[in-house]
């Protein structure tokens, strides 16, 4: 039974968690693209980074769930990231990460696993050309 | 007298073995067949979120020809780059998920007033998965909608 349990979570959960992770990539790449596209030097265009990052329809948990506690970064030479930037005509990099997907775990639990797991995601976008970066 | 009951029993034994056995394999099986049928449908559906992912990064980059005969064709290359990971596969190519068709890929376009692009969007339409034991449709999922970075080229022609 216990080894039945592993098999069937082998197969379920894990390939829930691939599959979340897959999600969770593709969001954050989108919406640090369209963050990045906004990104004109002005407070308007940062409010509209902000907006384009978080309006992305893409959805995960098999698109069932909207994504959420989305952090949105910006930085003038990609090494130092900030929420609320100050000189905002140097920016060139947007940061979007997506920590806060949890996929519930059903069969591996029951064999000693955990009771969920959260699939980070994080990609950087390039303006100017808008491009992503990591 | 002692041997035919001796005899009895052992055969009462023997079908309540079978019976035991025949109950446990059927629940056996049934959950191989679960977890065959979950797997592989799982991994299908991850398949279909990587092939999509990489046509709509791929059409939010590309030029967006505005005429209507060569949108047509972007549209096109668009849904090869989601089926054959190629914008211009050889006839040959097999397909990144099993039986998928640019047919059951769907394109849309978000414009702005001025006909200019603002987002593109990527999905599933009716694609049916066989898991042996049973099939399943994706219809409408996976969705990926990406921002568009690319060229707008209002004289350019599609190859």
């Amino acid at each position: 039974m216990f080894l039945l349990l592993a098999v069937v979570g082998m197969a379920f959960d894990l390939g829930r968690i691939y599959i979340a992770r897959n999600e969770a990539q593709i969001f954050v790449d989108a919406a640090s693209m369209g963050a990045a596209k906004q990104l004109d030097g002005t407070a308007t265009g940062l409010d509209r980074a902000r907006a384009a990052a978080t309006a992305l329809p893409n959805r995960w948990n098999l698109g069932t769930e909207d994504f959420k506690g989305v952090v949105i970064e910006f930085s003038t030479d990609g090494q130092q990231w900030e929420a609320e930037p100050k000189d905002l005509k140097a920016l060139h990099y947007a940061r979007v990460t997506a920590p806060d997907n949890q996929v519930e775990i059903m069969f591996l639990r029951a064999v000693g696993g955990p009771a969920d797991f959260t699939v980070p995601a994080r990609a950087t976008a390039s303006t100017n050309p808008v491009r992503l970066t990591e | 007298m002692k041997w035919e009951r001796g005899f009895t029993g052992r055969g009462r034994e023997g079908g309540h073995a079978m019976l035991e056995l025949a109950i446990s394999a059927g629940v056996m099986v049934s959950c191989l067949v679960g977890t065959f049928q979950f797997g592989y449908t799982f991994y299908t559906y991850n398949q279909l979120v990587t092939a999509v992912g990489n046509g709509a990064r791929y059409a939010a980059q590309r030029a967006y020809p505005a005429a209507h005969e060569d949108l047509e064709r972007a549209n096109a290359a668009i849904r090869n780059m989601v089926v054959y990971g190629d914008a211009q596969p050889a006839p040959e190519a097999i397909p990144a998920v099993p039986k998928l068709t640019p047919a059951e890929v769907e394109v849309r376009w978000e414009l702005a007033g001025d006909g200019t692009p603002l987002n593109v969007n990527v999905a599933i339409k009716g694609y049916t998965t066989d898991a042996i034991f049973r099939s399943f449709t994706f219809d409408g999922r996976p969705s990926v909608q990406f921002p568009y970075v690319g060229n707008y080229a209002t004289g350019g022609r599609e190859p």
